[in-house]
């Protein structure tokens, strides 16, 4: 799995060359409909690639298989022709634009993409690798792929069956792996890069933004928090059932290890039900999820800093009744601890919420300020005018995206992902009077 | 209950006078724990009420294995004690850096904790130093122990790199250091940590010293402050050769303030610097929540071994953090400690520590920390060390 320099050096070759051959004459649509065509095939049950995932990924991510499942479909169902051109027009004003001068005001103009983009992914979770590669190449650029040890299976399968499908394209991505601490490697990679997306903690961003070479565009993606919030209106007997499920599923789906995976839910007092009756349909609604999509298996650092945790609520719960918890019968498959102290408490992740009474919903953004650097989703139910209001707030805190409680894992592809657009940024442009 | 509660205290005091030679029969050990359980249950409204809640009281709890365990954490939040708070002689705090809340163990009284010091230091830290009365340094008669066939013992001069307990009312280590110190080191033992920080030239002369008159010395302290010392031994090229019999003894406690260093490469130091072979180093797993230590079995058995025993007056599980039961042996899992002379505190405790059981053995890994982020969330451990 272990690359060398030589690999390295001979993998930028050839996708720079293909990338040369292949974009001289290529329209834009052309791989709008070839990257949207091998994503549909991936939605096939019977898709040979999926089938592959879902026999590799667990081992590689810690998923269970029916949770790989699941992440093939958020994956790639959003990769349509319709959103690949929106996220173009969105960000580049015209789809066009990249192929021929367009009109722009007074003048004409036309965006060029980089000729090599490295994108050093991380992680377990496929989606945002998958969309950078897309990126990459609707700008027709070189992608040169440093994929994660999490997770070295989705990126190489989707090449493959995006070479079924356009083999012209397949051929202007390499993907490679190498260790972090490789710096020889890395800097191998990174030598003719003229953009860089990178995933990772802030160290890996910061080493990484520090090694490009002058000039280069940097997209550094941090790890990230999210939360969840829901109003008081929302919280009637009829909306229960839905809205819990809902809060389930963002909670379990990447068995919480996604930037978009809320760590607590912050319930309004005064609402038809208690924040405490939340708590407790939520614990319902995530045992129906483990009963569907098993959370995989921790390792024993994992389920030690959950036992720590548990162990800790439990005790004081017995006596202190602002606190209270629910938790799987028999091993930890999820816990939810309801506890009254407003403060954002991050989670140990594997399917741990908090869930917090706040008297006012207008309250929460100076509860999670602390956090303002690392927040990334807050899910909001329901979406009203107070909640527009909130997100307001929120977003001058720094959160890149408000949505509904349900939809927090499933961000269009148009998202402004870290808050910042994901192809203007790597574009540079030229105008033609 | 105060009657039954000093029985009992008499009870467990006996367990520990005789010793480590003979370990506890599961029926013995079961007896006295569930009695200890009853007189807890009882004495500790909070304690009751989370066994009320977990369903496991006096009445239903049929082996000592069930008894309902406190976690550490929870020491920072409440006093568990089973006697009136206001009444306890001395209470020992747990360091925890800045931010966190300090752990409180509080005491009625030193008894328990003062007496289970004495056979199990002296079973792990001194062997090999009984009955050389030949031998020109001060040979002593050790009343104290009773019919213990070994009537003298070697008193070695300990230089024990922490806070004396005078400075450090708080610490248990200290403490623990004191009592050993009085019962069994020379003339020549002392302290070489004062207001948080090692008195290092202090130390080097004395091992200059001691080196000189080719006296066996007792090293005894936190890695950290040995990391220290070693760092400056580095600095300035010194290099010491301890005589034969000499000994170390090292306890956790980097607590952030330094490197973590692996064991191996810490005894790698002893061995340098000192001339202490691995084989004469031995690791203590204390904490404060407890009234008893574990030993590395090193000098009992000749020979390095990261393996510990529990004394006859105590018993320690893996517990698979999976499942909340017993880790299979040879898995990791946390360690759970039961100790029956933490009478008037909390005798079952889930620590937060990670480690391996093999058969009445055990080792212990280290704190369960850092576990790996496989995505791109950030998680509690992260954001409390970022």
């Amino acid at each position: 799995m272990n690359a060398t320099v030589e690999q390295i050096h001979e993998a930028v070759r050839r996708i720079g060359e293909a990338r040369e051959a292949v974009f001289q004459d290529r329209r834009t649509d052309a791989t709008i409909s070839a990257l949207a065509h091998a994503a549909r095939n991936w939605l096939d049950p019977a898709s040979p690639w999926r089938q592959r995932a879902i026999e590799q990924a667990p081992s590689a991510t810690g998923f269970s298989s029916a949770m790989v499942s699941e992440a093939i479909d958020f994956t790639f169902e959003v990769i349509t022709e319709e959103a690949l051109g929106e996220l173009l027009d969105a960000e580049l004003g015209d789809r066009r634009v990249l192929d021929e001068f367009c009109r722009r005001g007074q003048a004409r103009t036309r965006a060029f993409g980089p000729t090599l983009i490295a994108h050093f992914l991380a992680g377990n979770v496929p989606a945002p690798g998958i969309v950078s590669i897309c990126c990459g190449l609707l700008l027709k650029s070189a992608n040169l792929i440093k994929v994660s040890s999490r997770d070295h299976v989705f990126p190489a399968l989707f090449i493959d069956s995006l070479r079924a499908v356009d083999a012209e394209l397949a051929d202007c991505v390499a993907v490679l792996d190498w260790r972090r601490e490789d710096v020889a490697l890395t800097q191998t990679a990174l030598a003719k890069a003229d953009a860089v997306i990178a995933y990772g903690d802030d160290e890996t961003i910061g080493t990484l933004r520090r090694m490009c070479r002058l000039g280069a565009r940097f997209l550094g993606h941090g790890h990230r928090l999210s939360f969840a919030v829901v109003a008081k209106e929302a919280m009637t007997a009829d909306n229960l059932p839905s809205l819990t499920e809902a809060a389930a599923f963002d909670a379990s789906v990447y068995d919480q290890q996604g930037c978009l995976s809320p760590h607590a839910f912050y319930v309004e007092e005064g609402g038809q039900l208690s924040p405490r009756e939340f708590a407790a349909a939520v614990a319902k609604a995530m045992a129906a999820y483990q009963a569907r999509v098993p959370r995989g298996d921790l390792s024993v650092e994992e389920a030690a800093q959950i036992a720590k945790l548990r162990g800790a609520y439990e005790f004081r719960s017995a006596s202190d009744k602002r606190v209270a918890l629910w938790a799987s019968a028999d091993a930890n498959d999820w816990l939810v601890i309801y506890e009254d102290d407003p403060m954002l408490t991050p989670s140990c992740l594997n399917r741990v919420v908090f869930v917090k009474p706040v008297e006012r919903l207008e309250r929460v953004p100076e509860l999670v300020r602390r956090f303002a650097p690392h927040l990334s989703t807050v899910g909001v139910a329901p979406l009203n005018a107070r909640a527009t209001e909130l997100a307001g707030k929120l977003g001058s805190l720094g959160v890149s995206r408000v949505c509904a409680i349900g939809q927090m894992q499933r961000p269009p592809l148009t998202w402004h992902h870290d808050a910042r657009p994901n192809l203007a940024d790597l574009v540079r442009w030229t105008d033609l009077w | 209950m105060n009657k039954t509660a000093f029985q009992l205290q008499d009870r467990i005091l006996s367990l520990i006078e005789q010793g480590m030679a003979r370990s506890t029969t599961d029926p013995e050990f079961d007896a006295l724990a569930r009695d200890v359980f009853a007189f807890q249950f009882e004495a500790n409204a909070l304690y009751r009420s989370f066994c009320v809640q977990q369903k496991r009281t006096p009445e239903t709890v049929q082996h000592w294995k069930h008894i309902p365990t406190v976690p550490t954490n929870a020491f920072k939040e409440f006093a568990l004690t089973c006697f009136p708070v206001e009444e306890a002689v001395t209470e020992f705090h747990t360091s925890g850096t800045t931010a966190a809340k300090a752990g409180k163990h509080h005491f009625r009284t030193l008894a328990l904790y003062d007496a289970a010091i004495r056979p199990n230091f002296e079973a792990h830290l001194l062997p090999g130093l009984a009955g050389r009365a030949a031998h020109p340094f001060m040979p002593r008669q050790m009343a104290a122990n009773g019919p213990d066939s070994r009537s003298t013992i070697l008193r070695l001069p300990m230089f024990i790199l922490t806070p004396s307990p005078e400075e450090a009312p708080h610490s248990s280590l200290a403490h623990m250091m004191g009592v050993a110190a009085k019962q069994f080191g020379a003339t020549g033992s002392g302290f070489y940590v004062k207001r948080g920080a090692l008195c290092v030239e202090r130390l080097v002369d004395a091992l200059q010293e001691t080196e000189r008159t080719r006296r066996p010395v007792f090293l005894l302290g936190t890695a950290f402050a040995f990391v220290r010392l070693f760092e400056h031994c580095a600095q300035r090229n010194l290099r010491f050769k301890m005589a034969d019999g000499s000994r170390a003894m090292e306890t956790g406690g980097f607590k952030d303030r330094s490197r973590e260093i692996p064991k191996k490469e810490l005894y790698g130091m002893f061995e340098k610097f000192l001339r202490i072979p691995p084989s004469c180093v031995v690791n203590e797993y204390g904490m404060t929540e407890l009234s008893t230590q574990f030993y590395d079995q090193t000098l009992s058995v000749d020979r390095q071994t990261d393996e510990k025993t529990a004394p006859p007056w105590s018993r320690v599980l893996v517990i698979d953090p999976n499942t909340g039961k017993e880790a299979a042996e040879g898995e990791r899992g946390l360690i759970r400690v039961f100790d029956l002379a933490n009478l008037w505190s909390m005798m079952c405790i889930q620590t937060e520590d990670l480690g391996i059981a093999r058969g009445d053995r055990f080792e212990i890994l280290g704190r369960a920390a850092g576990a790996e982020v496989r995505g791109c969330s950030l998680n509690a451990e992260m954001l409390s060390h970022g």
